[in-house]
């Protein structure tokens, strides 16, 4: 049984929380690592196991307010890996949340929607008023 | 701001070994910031100097906001702005304030500052009880008591002086002194002049922060963080763009430049003038770098947005060959954020190394 990851956010990286039993799968808050390759590293390894045996229906949600360019990098890797579940007959959507207004973060999904080829759905959520 | 605006900054800071230099909104999340950004960034050396320091910054920074226009949110800053500069050369620590004061109120403050210049040890005591126990405050709060304490603390004298505006206000400016004991102090003190000079030029900037020291990933929170706090009113695409270009210039600052005895020591300015935003960077970089980092930054300058587009995507899904002399994704990125061309130069220093300096405006 694949144990779940838990990563507390901090000044510098998102929150991860991948649970497979759960079938919960999130990334959260900024990403603004000078040196963000062990920090992936922890996720790439976790779902490189994951995809082995995925859930029937995985739907992976990015939350991110902010991310560097180095960990632009990184959280296209993880995509990637994830389009392998696309070639089985198990079902994949990145769901790539923003904040209304935030029109960085929604081109941002854009891109990334625009290069990989997974099911992405980018979706909007009200502003709740708190400096980002 | 341009290249050489950075430069000549610093070389006028060239013995800093760390500088902060503020003119934005004054509060206290603004203050907590500034702390820790000199706390983190101090010579191990100076440890024992910290709290004092954090007193002494409070102190002189609160002064500033106890008098400051309250409540205005300053975007972008004017010549006579408020001011708040820490700078640690050699074994002292220097905290200078400069605000605006009505010209009627000067003689008051002038002589508060003259009498406790004058005390020594004990008379220093012996006034500061008898303030203490007689309760007449003024209505901003304090009898000249900061005073007292920015003397007791320092074991020094407080210079002062006052720039005249014009009939109604002058600019008074004060600089807090604080030296390692340890240290066989063998530098001159740097003169007040020398401030002034600064908050001169950095108001002809137009200059809201300036920072100079040992670049490390730490200094990237607190400088984020009072930015934030300056942009509270924008909109929320254009605090993103400011914040997107920080991060990712700090850690560049960080990342490449050259160390010398360890330090990667960098200068960071953020203007604001007629409502566009300007950042620039300083730092060394070792000679046989500069060919390379002027092709790259030639290749994003000569890019459209489209093709950056197209290249950044590129990079993005496959990663770089490291082999190439292409730029990176993070050089990309600032290239197809901003309006304008990124504005370089080198300013050789010797056969070793050369100052590069950058500046992006949008």
């Amino acid at each position: 049984m694949l144990e779940p990851l838990f990563i507390s956010k901090t000044r510098n990286n998102p929150e991860v929380n991948l649970d497979k039993q759960k079938n919960y799968f999130r990334i959260s808050g900024r990403s603004i690592l000078e040196d963000p390759n062990k920090f992936y590293m922890m996720i790439y390894e976790w779902l490189d196991e994951y995809i082995k045996n995925p859930n029937p229906e995985t739907e992976f949600y990015f939350d991110l307010e902010y991310f560097n360019s180095s960990s632009a990098r990184q959280i296209m890797k993880l995509i990637i890996l994830l389009e392998n579940i696309q070639k089985t007959k198990n079902r994949i959507t990145i769901i790539w949340l923003y904040e209304e207004g935030d029109e960085m973060s929604e081109e941002r999904g854009e891109e990334i929607k625009i290069i990989s080829k997974l099911n992405f759905e980018l979706r909007e959520y009200p502003s709740d008023d708190i400096d980002f | 701001m341009t290249t050489k605006t950075i430069y000549d900054f610093f070389t006028l800071l060239k013995k800093d070994y760390l500088s902060f230099t503020y003119r934005g909104s004054f509060n206290n999340s603004v203050l907590a910031m500034a702390t820790d950004l000199i706390k983190n960034s101090m010579d191990e050396e100076h440890s024992r100097l910290r709290n004092k320091l954090s007193f002494l910054m409070i102190e002189s920074f609160q002064n500033i906001a106890r008098y400051a226009d309250s409540k205005s949110k300053i975007i972008e800053p004017s010549p006579n702005s408020d001011f708040f500069m820490t700078r640690n050369i050699g074994s002292t620590f220097y905290i200078i304030s400069a605000n605006l004061i009505d010209n009627d109120k000067i003689d008051v403050v002038r002589s508060k500052l003259e009498k406790v210049n004058t005390l020594g040890k004990r008379e220093l005591n012996k006034f500061y009880r008898e303030i203490l126990t007689n309760r007449k405050m003024t209505k901003k709060g304090g009898a000249g008591l900061g005073f007292i304490e920015m003397v007791r603390k320092t074991r020094g004298k407080l210079p002062f002086d006052f720039v005249k505006i014009d009939d109604k206000k002058s600019m008074f400016f004060m600089q807090i002194q604080l030296t390692n004991p340890n240290y066989e102090s063998i530098e001159e003190k740097v003169p007040l002049d020398e401030a002034k000079k600064i908050q001169k030029l950095v108001g002809k900037e137009s200059i809201l922060m300036m920072h100079k020291g040992s670049f490390s990933q730490d200094a990237v929170g607190p400088v984020l963080k009072m930015v934030e706090d300056n942009m509270y009113s924008m909109k929320l695409r254009i605090q993103k763009k400011v914040y997107h270009f920080i991060v990712e210039i700090l850690q560049n600052i960080s990342k490449h430049s050259y160390p010398i005895d360890g330090d990667r020591e960098g200068i960071f300015l953020i203007g604001v003038k007629g409502g566009r935003f300007n950042i620039g960077t300083g730092n060394y970089i070792e000679n046989k770098k500069i060919e390379n980092l002027k092709m790259q930054l030639e290749q994003v300058n000569s890019l459209s947005r489209e093709e950056l587009n197209v290249l950044y995507r590129k990079y993005l899904r496959e990663g770089r060959d490291t082999e190439t002399n292409s730029a990176g994704l993070g050089l990309i990125d600032l290239a197809r954020e901003t309006d304008k061309k990124i504005s370089y130069c080198f300013n050789q220093i010797d056969d070793k190394y050369s100052f590069f300096s950058l500046t992006i405006k949008f």
